[in-house]
């Protein structure tokens, strides 16, 4: 007898010792059951409302005393829970056996081992119900986490009716298998949500509209959020938008535009109108489409604006091909005073800028060379000239070997190929009759201008009058003449 | 006093403006922009001294009593020489205007202006572009319909031809869902470049011929647009009223393809169809990956002059160019840039035994952007231009730091030397400089800046000079708009590097 209650108190201190540790990988209950398996022979002399839904589920604490009495083993202070457990199961004993007596007749009693031990494992190895035999009944072949969204519904309620889950039980909710997928934060998961009409219950299990509204600032224009119904527990569960992978093409900025007209309702998942005004100037039609943030929406994707990979690299140079093929995309960003900086550039406007410091000191580098075209922004005479004119920088009247060429001796009697390289820039010093001194038929020297390229028959008939400043009203009919 | 107007005129534009809130338009929204800086030039001034006052100098040649190495024409009593100029300083004041109004009554129906009033407060009106001091860039009433756009008053045109300006009308159709496009404008043009006509006299500083009345501007484009093209053609021509003949007729084609995804195609060219000669052509074949941009290409340049001016005739030939660049983003924050070009100018046919002229040359600039964190940034950079006529070249650098996010501070240095291939006259100009930035509201923008240059003009004789100045600048820009406007000002990205090989 004494080793009797020895072995019972051992066996009762095991038990609350052992309460929510692991046995041979087996978890347990916090009441050891298996310490107690010599003391209860069968699971209904203490749960009786497993089998009879009119007594309590719980044994009386009074049964525990009959041997934790202080002097056979130590008391212990345990009260029977006065509600059920907080959890988001369907499961009740009686509707479970309800059911299974509707399915598989009314003698047909599912015994406890059944969903509390694990396969393979002792009858007294006792654990909250094991999820591998409900699947087993409930024919779903896979692991917990691995079942197929539409299974969850079978055991759990929707998010909303599990009122005594707490956010912190919320927020630890273990995320199934195909929330890893991949692409299941863009289109994935709305075409699973969309599996059932309106919405998959198993999307309903862990989360509400709430949750869907911290991303999707058309929500309500969701049918899907819609049939969730709202639960600010939901939050607990913090979503963050991830830019789809197609965002990350280097030609996503320039064709979402094409994305968006074919599309819209897709960008406004994620994107408010403030998504597009961020860069856009203006409100072209296809931002229209697009819904303007307003209370009851997420606060959608945050855009920042950014300079298009195409705009990197010596830009400012080479963009006249792109804005003239198609002068609407540069209009999308760019208002026309932006060009208008640059393009007919203010008096008060300094370096650096388009031109690096310095460039007034430079720029006979860059007006020789031409990278750019000066006159695509500066008029030849109102700026080139007429700062050459205050600078001194003018032949003063007939060319007289004033000598400001020095570095090329006898420049004026070879210039002809410095000339029709560099003509433009000859001609930000020079006026027309410094040239015709020499090169003119109706007097001076009579030199031949023309060279390479030159077409006097399309010239004439185009433009006579540019003839006769040389040639008066004998215009030859060849350049040789 | 001249200061004291220009102070005037600033908050003459300015002051209107910020009480202009309660206006009545439907919709508007009004740019008020004024622009000060002061800045300083130095030329030459043409001088002479008897022949028989030249003495030999040590190098060799002839130079005056003191110094100036000097030029005796054959024949010629006198012989001349350029000595240093005055310092001109120049204090140009501009103040601009930008206004859309919408909500005129009429769907579709928005009215824009864009005008300027410049004046240069400095020693005179040494500065270009302040004259005329009041100058209509933009001003007319747009009428938008889903399948066109018509456009009536002065308007600025931006095609492959150039950007200009014209009074007229302007009209754009867009038919359908194919992407196509099609625009016709007439009207009188406005000079290249400027806004202003051609006969006006702020464009004769050389007393030469001008038109005496405004050039017919006309022209149509047709443009279509595809997911993956984008293309566009141009015709346009400009005449003379007065004697009907052509001053311009030109045609010109733009392209941009990208036939697979993160490879583009942009290229354009030009035809005079009165010269018979191809204008300015490009084609640039650009692969963009996340982290690295390549490009290469070829060009043609070559100017473009009216039919008015006789310079079209003196046969002025083309360069033709192979360039390329890359742009790398190996790590976040660093982006390290480099381009090259090389170009050389087609056979001029001109016999010139004497002088010896470069006919080729090359540009290239390397440059790397450091950004440690998001509000600062480092940028340095080297760039080097050898070709005709002149050369450059040099090493800037850059910070620019943002301690808030409404201040924003730049501070910048370079040295550059620039020689001459012409003249004796070897630069070097070492530049150091800052600008603020303050945004106190989101609508109000106020920048200061200075730059010290110090300069050296390098002869061998008489005419070489140290130079040094102060460059001062200053700008506010305000936006005003109507509630009906709710677009904020965007985030500032500046529009432009503000130094840096780009």
């Amino acid at each position: 007898m004494k080793l009797v209650r020895l072995l019972v108190g051992v066996l009762v201190a095991g038990a609350v010792a052992a309460a929510g540790r692991t046995r041979g990988g087996v978890v347990q209950d916090r009441f050891d059951h298996w310490q107690h398996r010599a003391v209860f022979p069968t699971c209904v002399g203490c749960h009786t409302g497993a089998a009879d839904p009119s007594l309590a589920l719980w044994p009386a604490p009074r049964i525990c005393q009959q041997c934790h009495d202080g002097t056979v083993e130590r008391t212990v202070e345990w009260t029977a829970p006065d509600q059920p457990r907080a959890t988001n199961l369907r499961f009740t004993h009686p509707k479970h056996a309800e059911l299974i007596a509707k399915a598989a007749g009314v003698d047909s009693v599912l015994p406890c081992r059944s969903c509390h031990i694990a396969p393979g494992t002792d009858p007294m190895q006792v654990r909250l119900a094991v999820v591998s035999n409900c699947f087993t009944c409930h024919g779903i072949r896979a692991s917990h986490f691995d079942a197929p969204d539409t299974a969850c519904a079978t055991c759990h309620l929707p998010l909303v009716q599990a009122v005594r889950l707490s956010r912190s039980a919320i927020r630890d909710f273990p995320a199934p298998a195909s929330h890893r997928e991949a692409g299941f934060t863009g289109a994935l998961h709305g075409k699973l949500a969309r599996a059932a009409r309106p919405v998959a219950a198993s999307c309903a299990t862990c989360h509400a509209q709430d949750f869907c509204a911290q991303c999707h600032v058309n929500a309500p224009e969701v049918p899907a959020i819609q049939a969730l119904a709202p639960d600010p527990r939901s939050l607990a569960i913090h979503a963050e938008l991830e830019p789809p992978s197609s965002h990350a093409d280097p030609a996503f900025l320039r064709q979402h535009g094409g994305q968006v007209r074919k599309s819209a309702a897709t960008c406004a998942s994620c994107h408010t109108q403030e998504s597009c005004l961020t860069c856009h100037v203006g409100s072209p039609a296809s931002v229209q489409a697009i819904r303007a943030a307003a209370p009851g929406r997420g606060k959608g994707a945050q855009v920042k604006r950014r300079r298009p990979e195409s705009h990197g690299l010596d830009f400012s140079k080479t963009h006249a091909a792109l804005a003239s093929a198609r002068p609407q995309t540069c209009a999308a960003c760019h208002a026309r005073p932006a060009c208008l900086e640059c393009h007919r550039p203010s008096a008060a406007d300094a370096p650096p800028g388009y031109h690096p410091a310095g460039f007034l000191t430079t720029h006979p580098a860059a007006a020789y060379s031409r990278e750019s075209s000066c006159s695509e922004c500066h008029s030849q005479t109102q700026f080139c000239t007429n700062c050459h004119v205050s600078a001194g920088l003018i032949s003063p009247g007939r060319l007289r070997g004033s000598g400001f060429h020095d570095a090329k001796q006898a420049f004026i009697l070879n210039h002809g190929q410095a000339a029709r390289q560099n003509l433009e820039s000859c001609v930000a010093c020079h006026a027309e009759r410094d040239c015709l001194t020499c090169h003119s038929s109706a007097g001076g020297r009579r030199f031949n201008p023309h060279g390479p390229g030159f077409d006097p028959g399309t010239l004439r008939r185009k433009n006579s009058q540019a003839c006769t400043v040389c040639h008066g009203a004998l215009i030859p009919s060849s350049p040789g003449q | 006093m001249r200061w004291g107007q220009g102070i005037s005129i600033l908050l003459g534009a300015c002051l209107p403006g910020l009480t202009a809130t309660s206006a009545q338009a439907q919709g508007y929204r009004l740019r008020l922009e004024s622009q000060a800086q002061r800045a300083a030039f130095r030329g030459v001034t043409q001088d002479s001294i008897l022949a028989t006052d030249a003495i030999p100098a040590p190098s060799g040649g002839l130079q005056t009593a003191d110094g100036f190495a000097v030029r005796c024409p054959p024949g010629n009593s006198f012989c001349f020489f350029f000595r240093p100029g005055p310092d001109l300083r120049g204090a140009p004041v501009v103040t601009s205007a930008d206004l859309t109004l919408w909500g005129l009554g009429v769907r579709g129906l928005s009215i824009h202006v864009n005008g300027r009033a410049g004046f240069d407060v400095g020693d005179g009106v040494v500065w270009p572009g302040t004259e005329p001091n009041g100058q209509l860039i933009e001003g007319y009433a747009e009428y938008a319909h889903r399948l066109f756009t018509a456009r009536g008053g002065r308007q600025l045109l931006a095609s492959r031809l150039g950007i200009i300006g014209f009074d007229g009308g302007k009209a754009t159709f867009r038919p359908g869902r194919y992407g196509l496009e099609a625009e016709a404008y007439l009207g009188l043009g406005l000079a290249r470049a400027t806004a202003i006509p051609l006969t006006s006299p702020a464009l004769n500083p050389l007393d030469e011929f001008q038109p005496r009345r405004r050039q017919v501007l006309a022209g149509a484009a047709i443009g279509w647009s595809t997911r993956l093209t984008e293309i566009r053609l141009d015709y346009q021509r400009e005449v003379d009223r007065e004697s009907r003949h052509f001053a311009s007729e030109r045609t010109a084609i733009s392209l941009d393809l990208h036939p697979l995804p993160r490879w583009s195609l942009a290229a354009g060219a030009e035809y005079d169809l009165a010269n018979t000669w191809f204008g300015n052509a490009d084609a640039t074949l650009r692969y963009t990956a996340p982290w690295i941009t390549v490009l290469g290409g070829v060009r043609q340049y070559r100017p473009h002059f009216d039919l008015w001016t006789i310079w079209g005739a003196f046969s002025p030939v083309p360069y033709h160019a192979v360039n390329s660049g890359v742009w790398l983003r190996p790590l976040r924050g660093v982006e390290l840039r480099a381009r090259w070009e090389h170009y050389v100018f087609s056979p001029t046919e001109t016999e010139t035994p004497l002088v010896s002229v470069e006919d080729r040359g090359h540009r290239l600039g390397v440059g790397i952007s450091y950004s440690p964190i998001p509000t600062l940034s480092l940028d340095g950079g080297y760039r080097e231009e050898e070709g005709p006529g002149a050369a450059s070249h040099g090493f800037e650098a850059t910070i620019s730091f943002q301690p808030a996010s409404e201040l924003s501070l730049v501070a910048y240095g370079s040295t550059l030397d620039r020689p001459l291939e012409f003249r004796f006259q070897d630069v070097s100009v070492d530049a150091l400089g800052f600008e603020a930035e303050w945004r106190p509201i989101e609508r109000l923008r106020i920048s200061v800046g200075a730059a010290h240059y110090a300069e050296t003009r390098d002869r061998p004789d008489a005419a070489a000079f140290d130079w040094n100045q102060t460059r001062l600048t200053a700008r506010v820009t305000l936006i005003l708009r109507s509630q009906t406007d709710n677009a904020p000002l965007p985030p500032a990205l500046p529009p432009l590097p503000r130094a840096g090989v780009r």
